[in-house]
């Protein structure tokens, strides 16, 4: 049957709702925003073609409110939705009740999002194409379980409880003693239910020291699956990716080779269709490699993907999703860069607590080999509610030294946000550390060397001074002459 | 072109001694990056004007210039928010051929108490001067040895100074040569000779005739013709040039001067009309008169810019002859009557300054000069405030009566008038105290007489004599711990200071500590802003100002100022062409209430966020009343996405919930008070 997509409804806001709208834009494809109250002057509304309130606040009156962001769909034309990342992108339900309406939903069918989305299915598909997987015990909701599945398995601390039905580093905690496990155990259930809408958690043996590899993979409705080859998302900061880049700079090509025809076979032996992503964590030690998930979505790091084979992912998403077959051959995609991407979020560099406010100054590091994605404007608000991403900075250069270059150069000289605290400082640090530069780095880098990262933040910037001299005019003018003068 | 550069930094101190020596005719040392400041303009000129100075000054052929110490670094840090070590760092930039000079006051340094020795041998190690003028307000050279010791080791010059002052013409007193001359012998004996030191005569008040400076001069020359003498003389009195002209007659090498358009009444002698004079007289000036000629019109440029500094109290004062007060404290003194609000009673207490002179015998200058101004004008202000203004002039004729005409025997005064005189000093400062007790050093004449002690001290007066020591504060004071300074400063700004800043904190603990904030707040702007937009900032819509930070010009302009709302007022500029909006809170601006946790059983939130949980998944809400173990999560903040547990610190109760359910919290906000289960 011949589809047809001449406007999609983003099912998402901020970075991944702008980042859609692009390629649609690109397209000529209409765009509709969805939008909470307190989003309603949020940078994804003004960039589409049209908007519509959803709810209040809090996610489940408003960007998880499925019937809502259907209805809004309907009522605006819309013929498909793209759900972005987060919110209900990896949400079968949703998946399901977006083509019941008559909708094109860009993304994977609802079946494989639901096999996938089940960590213990998951873990048995994956295992049954021949990945490698930790061990691990499912559908916990008793610390006693636990204890006696690390008896049984012969399990050491530390472990890792975590939302079966999870991601995006939500809902997921590492537990390094038997004592800590009743009060971690009902806080990942407690996240996960709001988070995923679901309770279920599984535990599994962390890995120490590992770094986080994945595999980007797409596939169309024929039966063609391709790799776009890996990323490496190792630096991160309670769980959550912070900086990530492609290719890895862990592996040689015969383990890349295995690696990610490992994922392809997974990928086929599920059917899978359009973007998605399959990781892994890698054992330095062993040159082991584990699967971890399938992430059934497009993701925040695809960016770096795109600059080194030069495609446009979301738009083979809408390709795909018209019912076209892949343009290209495995043989055709052939990276010829090395990319960076860091995570520019609103958060206290030194303890990550989140920084919501005003963005009252806004200048985006562009030049030679950066592409920026932003969620944002100066002058907008950041909500306390949702992400705290404004912005993802990617760099690209021959090899990675020339990426690390190019990112240097954007967070130290260009970038400048006023009003909410960013990582940028911490950002830098990282880049700028010798063990980064070197590529020795495990998923516990920065807490292993936060000190030493704090004390490389730089202090002083000749803007800030200029802006320090002009609040005292500002000061003066407004109050007089002060009397200690 | 003549370079008439004769002496420059790196050179020995013997190397300059030399030099001056061999010199025909006198040379000069400017003051008007120090004293020229301090004694007509409180102290308030800027280094954004004074450094227009100093590239002319680099070619001028002075001896030295005096831009640093006294009072200078104390206003400095208060008022101009400048740091003298950003001040000493600019001058080596921009005059590297000057010899740059401070005053000292020996053990006091730049403060106001005492230092120990290790206090001292720190500070001046880390100072970047060449020439150190050091003085004594008792002239007691004792206190001078450790900052001697350091300068002296460092190879840097010591410049000694015997503080003058001057009772009579006859020299009957102790105030005559005699008494001047045994003090330069203990500074000859403290430096090891006169080949390494220059001798400052210090009068700072103004007081020196020229008959009688000429004479002084000439008698320390008879006994050590090798010493370069240096003469530091005030022009209250109006008989400034004339001195200066006998000092060099007799022989002093060296002369304080600054810019003609920086004269007033209580500074120094203007440099174009002392050179005439001394050319005149057929004393060779050594200077480079058009450099000279141009520091004078340089300074004519921005000198109108500071009539808000200067001294309400204008013209020359004879009358210093007798209250003494030196030229340096000439301003802040008016300062503080103005803003104390007793002006008009200056008269009385200059008077009473007169006859306090001639019962406790020490020089005015700092602290000594402090001391008396606190006394007096606090035993005037005291009658005011007890007895109304008419006491005041009941009691100044008692004063008379007791000093000159019954030649300050108590005993010969009545019955009521002993007991008046016995409470004078009761109410006095500690510092006048301690002064008594001997804790700054030996006074130089006596000690006071017996009655000031029980005048002061009641019926301690005989033990307090008893305590009396005759040590140096060198020998009394103890050595302080340099890491617990340093650990108490970090702990008053939040970070690890530089060494810079824990000197400063050395000498003004709550003023540094200010001043420090300051610069983290508000950045160059002390340094970039022209005085009248450092004042005044901008008048009006479309003013603007330039500068230039960090070696980039900027431009910041005024678009307009907010009506005042709720206690904020919005300005609006333009900073570098881009638009920005400040709100300055006002001082009528709302307190905010919100508690933060800070007492013991306080429990604060750890981050901003939402409080969405009271209590904990296995008890429910907890509300007051509630026992709660050490490390029971009692209630959870929600931030993007993120739970947050809130932990509680110990065992115990809950006796207060300070915030409520989904409320927006901040980081540091009160959220419980706890009690403590014993």
């Amino acid at each position: 049957m011949e589809r047809k997509i001449s406007k999609v409804l983003v099912a998402n806001r901020g970075v991944a709702a702008v980042r859609i709208m692009h390629t649609c834009r690109d397209r000529k494809i209409k765009t509709t925003a969805v939008y909470s109250t307190p989003d309603r002057l949020s940078h994804h509304v003004t960039v589409a073609d049209l908007s519509v309130h959803i709810g209040e606040a809090p996610p489940g009156e408003s960007y998880l409110n499925m019937d809502r962001i259907i209805e809004a769909a309907l009522q605006t034309g819309s013929d498909a939705v793209h759900p972005g990342w987060g919110f209900l992108s990896e949400n079968d339900v949703f998946a399901r009740k977006v083509i019941d309406a008559g909708l094109i939903w860009i993304g994977p069918p609802p079946d494989v999002i639901r096999a996938m989305g089940d960590k213990i299915e998951a873990k048995k598909i994956a295992t049954m194409a021949g990945a490698p997987v930790i061990p691990g015990v499912d559908n916990v909701t008793d610390p006693s379980v636990i204890k006696q599945w690390m008896e049984t398995e012969g399990v050491d601390f530390p472990i890792m409880i975590k939302a079966s039905a999870g991601g995006g580093g939500k809902a997921m905690l590492k537990v390094d003693s038997e004592a800590e496990i009743p009060a971690a155990l009902s806080q990942v259930r407690s996240e996960a239910s709001k988070s995923f809408g679901n309770d279920a958690v599984l535990v599994e043996k962390y890995i120490e020291r590992g770094r986080h590899i994945e595999v980007q993979v797409v596939a169309d409705e024929y039966g063609n699956v391709v790799h776009l080859y890996e990323r490496e998302c190792t630096i991160q900061r309670r769980n959550q990716k912070i900086i990530e880049e492609a290719p890895s700079p862990s592996l040689d090509d015969e383990l890349r080779q295995e690696i990610c025809n490992t994922a392809i076979r997974l990928m086929k032996s599920i059917d899978y269709v359009s973007a998605g992503t399959v990781e892994f964590i890698f054992d330095p030690p062993t040159r082991k490699f584990y699967f971890l998930e399938v992430n059934t979505r497009l993701q925040v790091e695809h960016g770096i993907t795109e600059l080194i084979t030069g495609l446009d992912i979301v738009g083979i998403m809408i390709d795909v999703a018209l019912g076209k077959p892949l343009p290209f051959k495995q043989t055709d995609i052939h990276p010829n860069r090395w990319s960076l991407e860091v995570r520019l979020n609103a958060e206290d560099p030194r303890s990550f607590g989140p920084s919501f406010g005003t963005i009252t100054r806004l200048h985006s590091p562009h030049g030679p080999a950066v592409r920026i994605s932003s969620g944002v404007y100066e002058g907008a608000g950041i909500p306390p509610y949702y992400d705290s991403l404004i912005m993802l900075i990617m760099a690209t250069g021959a090899d990675r030294e020339d990426a690390i270059r190019v990112m240097d150069r954007a967070i130290s000289k260009n970038l400048r946000v006023e009003g909410v605290k960013t990582l940028a400082p911490l950002l830098l640090s990282i880049i700028r550390h010798p063990q980064f530069i070197s590529g020795e780095f495990s998923t516990r880098f920065i807490e292993e060397h936060m000190d030493e990262l704090i004390s490389m933040f730089i202090e002083k910037d000749s803007e800030d001074e200029i802006l320090k001299v002009a609040r005292y005019i500002a000061e003066v003018s407004a109050l007089g002459t002060p009397d200690w003068i | 072109m003549i370079d008439h550069i004769f002496v420059e930094p790196g050179m020995s101190p013997r190397d300059i001694v030399n030099k001056v020596r061999s010199l025909d005719g006198v040379c000069l040392t400017s003051v008007s990056m120090r004293d020229a400041g301090q004694s007509d303009f409180k102290n308030r000129f800027r280094l954004y004007d004074i450094k227009t100075l100093a590239p002319i000054y680099n070619k001028m052929g002075l001896f030295s210039a005096e831009c640093h110490g006294g009072a200078r670094w104390h206003v400095g840090v208060m008022n101009r928010k400048e740091c003298p070590f950003e001040e000493v760092e600019l001058f080596r930039q921009q005059m590297p051929r000057v010899l740059l000079q401070t005053l000292v006051r020996e053990t006091n340094l730049w403060g106001y108490r005492p230092y120990p020795p290790n206090v001292i041998k720190h500070v001046v190690s880390k100072v970047d001067i060449d020439i150190w003028r050091c003085f004594s307000f008792l002239n007691d050279i004792r206190n001078m040895q450790s900052v001697a010791e350091v300068v002296m080791n460092r190879g840097r010059l010591f410049e000694p100074a015997v503080c003058f002052t001057q009772t009579d013409w006859t020299c009957t007193d102790w105030t005559c040569n005699s008494y001047y001359l045994k003090v330069v012998d203990e500074i000859v004996s403290l430096c090891a000779g006169t080949d390494e030191i220059i001798l400052c005569i210090k009068d700072m008040a103004g007081l020196g005739s020229p008959q009688r400076i000429g004479s002084l001069v000439d008698v320390i020359k008879q006994k050590y013709p090798e010493l370069v003498i240096h003469y530091h003389r005030h022009t209250t009195d109006g008989l400034a040039i004339p001195a200066l002209l006998a000092a060099a007659k007799a022989g002093a090498s060296i002369l304080d001067v600054q810019e003609d358009p920086l004269v007033r009444f209580y500074g120094h002698s203007p440099i174009l009309a002392v050179r005439a004079l001394l050319e005149e007289s057929g004393i060779p000036v050594h200077l480079n008169l058009d450099e000279a000629e141009a520091a004078v019109q340089k300074v004519r440029e921005w000198i109108g810019h500071y009539e808000w500094a200067e001294s309400p109290f204008k013209g020359y004062d004879y009358r210093v002859i007798k209250h003494r007060m030196p030229g340096g404290a000439f301003p802040s003194s008016f300062e503080q009557a103005e803003k104390g609000g007793f002006l008009h009673l200056m008269p009385e207490i200059l008077t009473l300054m007169s006859l306090y002179n001639q019962m406790i015998n020490y020089f005015d200058v700092t602290p000594g000069s402090q001391i008396t101004w606190a006394t007096c004008s606090g035993i005037v202000n005291r009658y005011v405030k007890e007895r109304g203004e008419a006491s005041v002039k009941k009691l100044i004729s008692l004063l008379k009566k007791f000093v000159e005409e019954k030649g300050q025997d108590i005993e010969q005064m009545d019955e009521s008038e002993q007991e008046e005189l016995y409470l004078l000093f009761r109410s006095a400062s500690r510092d006048f105290k301690n002064l008594l007790l001997g804790k700054y050093g030996k006074l130089p004449a006596e000690w006071p007489a017996d009655w000031v002690y029980k005048s002061s001290f009641g019926d301690r007066w005989m033990s307090q004599i008893k305590g009396r020591s005759e040590l140096s504060p060198l020998e009394m004071v103890e050595d302080e711990d340099l890491d617990k300074q340093k650990s108490d400063l970090a702990a008053a700004i939040g970070r690890e200071p530089g060494d810079n800043e824990l000197i400063l904190y050395l000498m003004h603990p709550k003023d540094a500590v200010d001043f420090i904030h300051f610069r983290d707040k508000y950045g160059e702007a002390p340094l970039v802003l022209p005085t009248d937009v450092w004042r005044k900032g901008l008048s009006k819509s479309g003013c603007n100002v330039e500068f230039q930070s960090w070696g980039k010009p900027c431009c910041v302009e005024l678009v307009s100022v907010g009506n005042e709302h709720e206690g904020y007022i919005h300005v609006v500029m333009r900073v570098n062409n881009q638009t920005r909006v400040y709100s300055i809170r006002t001082p009528r601006a709302k307190v905010e209430e919100m508690r933060m946790a800070t007492g013991p059983g306080d429990v604060g939130a750890t981050l901003n966020g939402n409080l969405w949980r009271i209590g904990n998944p296995q008890r429910g809400t907890l509300q007051v009343g509630a026992i709660v173990r050490m490390g029971e999560e009692i209630a959870n903040i929600e931030a993007m996405k993120m739970e947050n547990g809130i932990y509680a610190p110990f065992d115990g109760q809950i006796i207060e919930v300070c915030a409520k359910l989904n409320d927006i919290v901040h980081e540091g906000q009160l959220l419980f008070v706890l009690e403590k289960q014993r």
